[in-house]
């Protein structure tokens, strides 16, 4: 059978169970939004981006760890192209929205919200440990989140480690701050380059890894393959069916996922920060060693620093920006897979993933607490605010993800 | 030849078919049975690369790629 003639059946099938019941989620996300409109004026709107982003993340297979993973493994460049893209939009949003916030460069000084932390080896290490974590687990932060949406039994066990890792990075971080940050400058572009200059470097310095990833495909052999066109419709009714057939039930394409989460996150930045779900996963882990009586010194350097950390999240009872965010990944994901059929609880046949699964986790909260940020706060969030930060956990993602292919080549 | 990565995740079910395909000896088919969506976008380049063709067949949440040598 034909690509054409699985579309048009799937089209001519209609509404499936697993639709319905994705319109019975969307709807009663909605009544939830609602209740947060109520009580939560103040982040109540986080609902709708956490929802969006989870929805996009899952339609556009969008995995940040495939990213840079499949670089190395497979000389494919296809995520990492709709990030870049994403990175290319967002960098233009986030100038103006910084811009809005404080037109003035001051020195030692960055628009708030923007996550510039300190620039040192700690930035590259931790780059390192998450890169190797996201391969191994599969995933990256946001990525396990979407994934337990759409039925991944593994991600549950990953986001479990993420936490064991948090705590870990509690009882270490005193060591880090004082060896490898307090003394480590800040770098924000506009402090040397102005916003021009600022803006100009980090777009072109997009555009040149854009064009060294279709280098790196092109030397792999591997062609760009144009997916195939739904058949044309005539009457009103056969294209209402096309377009939802492309929206909710084929996979989005790479970039206008990317484009669209680049997008959301300059919105997000406008409403309150930029996106990070990092910081939120860490005060999960908090909540339970404070249940376990584990105690942690006191965290230098955190009210200094913005990003993702365990303060990071505005707190309104138990409802936080961050739980706004990563539970809407997390139903506007299983929303997404019910639309398109595509929900499914899986669990792994070996024992072992599990563990993969644990001991990946651990490694990627143990990066995002050390990073302050995972690919989502100290990347895709951090380089489109003109911080040099960005491009060094970038760096360390890489070499993180190279080492991690190592890994699970032997799993 | 069937390869059943039901339950895998990346990239193992892509890990799998390559393998899969190295080690196929004249005209035989490879059955790929994946319930790992990310897999229908990492399979078929690799693939193509590798000179083969690929149908794809969902049923529900799950994907039976079929892979054909060309000729």
């Amino acid at each position: 059978m034909s690509a054409e003639a699985v579309s048009t059946r799937a089209v001519r099938q209609g509404l499936s169970g697993q639709t319905l019941f994705g319109l019975l989620v969307l709807v009663g996300a909605t009544l939830l939004g609602l209740y947060f409109r109520a009580r939560l004026p103040g982040i109540a709107l986080i609902w709708v981006f956490g929802l969006a982003f989870g929805f996009v993340l899952q339609r556009g297979r969008f995995c940040f760890a495939s990213a840079f993973r499949d670089l190395f493994l497979l000389g494919e460049g296809r995520v990492m192209k709709g990030i870049l893209a994403g990175l290319f939009v967002a960098t233009l949003g986030f100038a103006l929205v910084m811009y809005t916030y404080s037109p003035s460069i001051v020195p030692g000084r960055v628009p708030q919200g923007a996550p510039v932390f300190p620039l040192g080896p700690a930035t590259l290490i931790a780059g390192i440990i998450f890169g190797i974590g996201m391969v191994i687990a599969g995933g990256c932060i946001g990525g396990n989140l979407y994934r337990m949406g759409e039925g991944y039994v593994a991600s549950w066990v990953a986001v479990i480690g993420m936490m064991v890792g948090f705590s870990l990075i509690g009882l270490t971080w005193n060591w880090w701050w004082r060896v490898a940050m307090e003394t480590m400058p800040r770098v924000w572009l506009p402090h040397t380059l102005g916003w021009v200059g600022g803006v100009a470097v980090t777009l072109g310095a997009i555009a040149i890894v854009f064009l060294l990833v279709i280098w790196w495909e092109s030397r792999s052999g591997l062609g760009s393959r144009p997916p195939p066109a739904l058949p044309p419709g005539r009457t009103l009714g056969d294209r209402l069916a096309a377009m939802g057939e492309g929206l909710f039930r084929r996979p989005l394409p790479v970039i206008t996922a990317g484009v669209t989460l680049g997008l959301l996150n300059v919105f997000l930045y406008l409403f309150s920060r930029p996106w990070g779900v990092a910081g939120e996963v860490w005060r999960w882990s908090d909540w339970f060693a404070g249940k376990l009586s584990i105690q942690y010194p006191e965290l230098l350097g955190m009210d200094a620093v913005e990003g993702c950390h365990v303060g990071s999240s505005v707190t309104q009872g138990f409802f936080t920006w961050g739980l706004l965010v990563n539970g809407g990944i997390v139903v506007g994901s299983l929303v997404g897979a019910l639309m398109a059929g595509e929900f499914k609880v899986r669990v792994p046949k070996q024992r072992r993933r599990f563990a993969q699964s644990l001991g990946g986790g651990v490694l990627l909260g143990y990066g995002a607490g050390l990073g302050l940020g995972c690919t989502l706060g100290a990347f895709f969030s951090a380089v489109p605010a003109l911080a040099l930060n960005g491009w060094v956990f970038a760096g360390g993602l890489a070499l993180g993800a190279l080492a991690g292919i190592q890994v699970v080549r032997r799993l | 030849m069937k390869v059943d990565v039901r339950g895998e995740i990346c990239p193992y079910p892509m890990m799998k078919a390559v393998e899969a395909m190295k080690k196929a000896r004249g005209d035989e088919a490879i059955e790929v049975l994946t319930d790992h969506p990310p897999a229908l976008e990492t399979i078929p380049p690799q693939a193509h690369r590798l000179g083969w063709e690929v149908a794809v067949h969902q049923n529900g949440a799950e994907w039976r790629l079929v892979l054909t040598k060309k000729k």
